[in-house]
């Protein structure tokens, strides 16, 4: 089973998330901190109107949802996104920091212990398991999932070396650097969702 | 092979480590004790990022919800929550058998040589030559 995908840049902020089969709640950060292109969770509501929505907002409702992400895991996440203020579940942008801050504490703590530059590559708890891969640019990739599986670094990596490749880097119309939006490409966003969909244990 | 044990105890104070093996280099005491409460607040966030439904409550010392296992390249640890909040923490090389027996092994010696103990104070460092000896004698067994 594979429930998210996270991937941080070197300026430590999250720039891309996606998620699959989660059943737990997350809802969309704060107005003040709300990037467009990262994920596609629905913007609170905001009286200024200030929001800049991915630029791909628009066509999502007629051509691309259903290609990208209509079907389930996002079926599921967005009425709960939306209706959610009572339900629990931490803000989009908290919980991005948890998890990063998990990847930086971790990572120390390794270092520390071999004296090497050891990077830790995965932990699980009874629910869940997460892998970590870093890339020499300090662009890092966190995918969770289920507590079972073997590692699956070589995912992130080919992750890395195909679609971010192919769709991030050689995409000059992404801006590397920014720090307001994330990477805001539909067709990266259903080249990482065609391969996670392809694996295996996608949703066994 | 086992390289370290560790206890923390609920409030993150590590309460006892020792070293089994020379694979990983030597740390100062405050360099270790730093390390433990850092183990302590990663495992308390890795419980709430839970991404399934599954978790039956997301509070209290006994849920037991966090971290279990954490892999570096080559090595690795093993956390294990007792019902009263007490963490043993074993770093190992990687592949390893036999580890959550080891843990239940651990916990029986602490059991035994210190919680019977009447002079031992809950939550302070474990200063018993009975826990020592009977822990090294166990972690040799293993690491022969």
């Amino acid at each position: 089973m594979i429930y998210s995908l996270y991937i941080f840049d070197r300026h430590c902020d999250c720039v891309y998330y996606q998620d699959w089969n989660r059943t737990s709640p997350v809802r969309p950060p704060p107005p003040s901190n709300f990037k467009a292109g990262i994920h596609r969770l629905p913007p609170p509501p905001d009286p200024t109107g200030a929001i800049r929505e991915s630029i791909f907002s628009n066509q999502r409702s007629s051509i691309q949802s259903g290609a990208v992400d209509g079907q389930d895991g996002r079926g599921q996440a967005g009425p709960v996104g939306r209706t959610g203020k009572g339900i629990g579940g931490l803000p989009f942008d908290e919980e991005a920091k948890l998890v990063y801050g998990v990847v930086l504490s971790l990572r120390n703590m390794a270092k520390k212990l071999s004296g090497r530059e050891d990077l830790f590559t995965s932990y699980r708890t009874p629910t869940y398991k997460f892998h970590l891969f870093e890339t020499p640019t300090n662009y890092r990739f966190v995918l969770l999932s289920d507590p079972s599986g073997d590692s699956l670094s070589f995912v992130l990596r080919k992750l890395y070396t195909g679609a971010f490749m192919e769709y991030v880097v050689r995409n000059p119309l992404i801006d590397m650097n920014s720090r307001d939006i994330g990477i805001d490409s539909d067709a990266f966003r259903s080249a990482v969702d065609r391969q996670m969909r392809g694996l295996s244990m996608f949703n066994t | 092979m086992i390289h370290a044990v560790w206890v923390i105890n609920k409030a993150g104070g590590l309460v006892f480590n020792r070293s089994y093996s020379d694979v990983l280099p030597p740390l100062p005491l405050n360099a270790v004790l730093i390390l433990a409460g850092t183990l302590h607040g990663i495992h308390a966030i890795t419980g709430r990022l839970d991404p399934t439904t599954n978790s039956k409550s997301r509070s209290g010392p006994s849920s037991g919800q966090g971290m279990e296992a954490f892999e570096a390249e080559g090595w690795g640890g093993r956390v294990w929550l007792s019902g009263t909040g007490t963490k043993f923490i074993v770093l190992h090389s990687i592949p390893h058998s036999g580890l959550d027996e080891l843990l239940r092994r651990i916990y029986e010696i602490y059991a035994d040589a210190v919680m019977k103990n009447p002079f031992h104070t809950p939550e302070m460092p474990i200063n018993s030559s009975l826990f020592e000896t009977r822990l090294q004698t166990l972690i040799a067994g293993v690491n022969t």
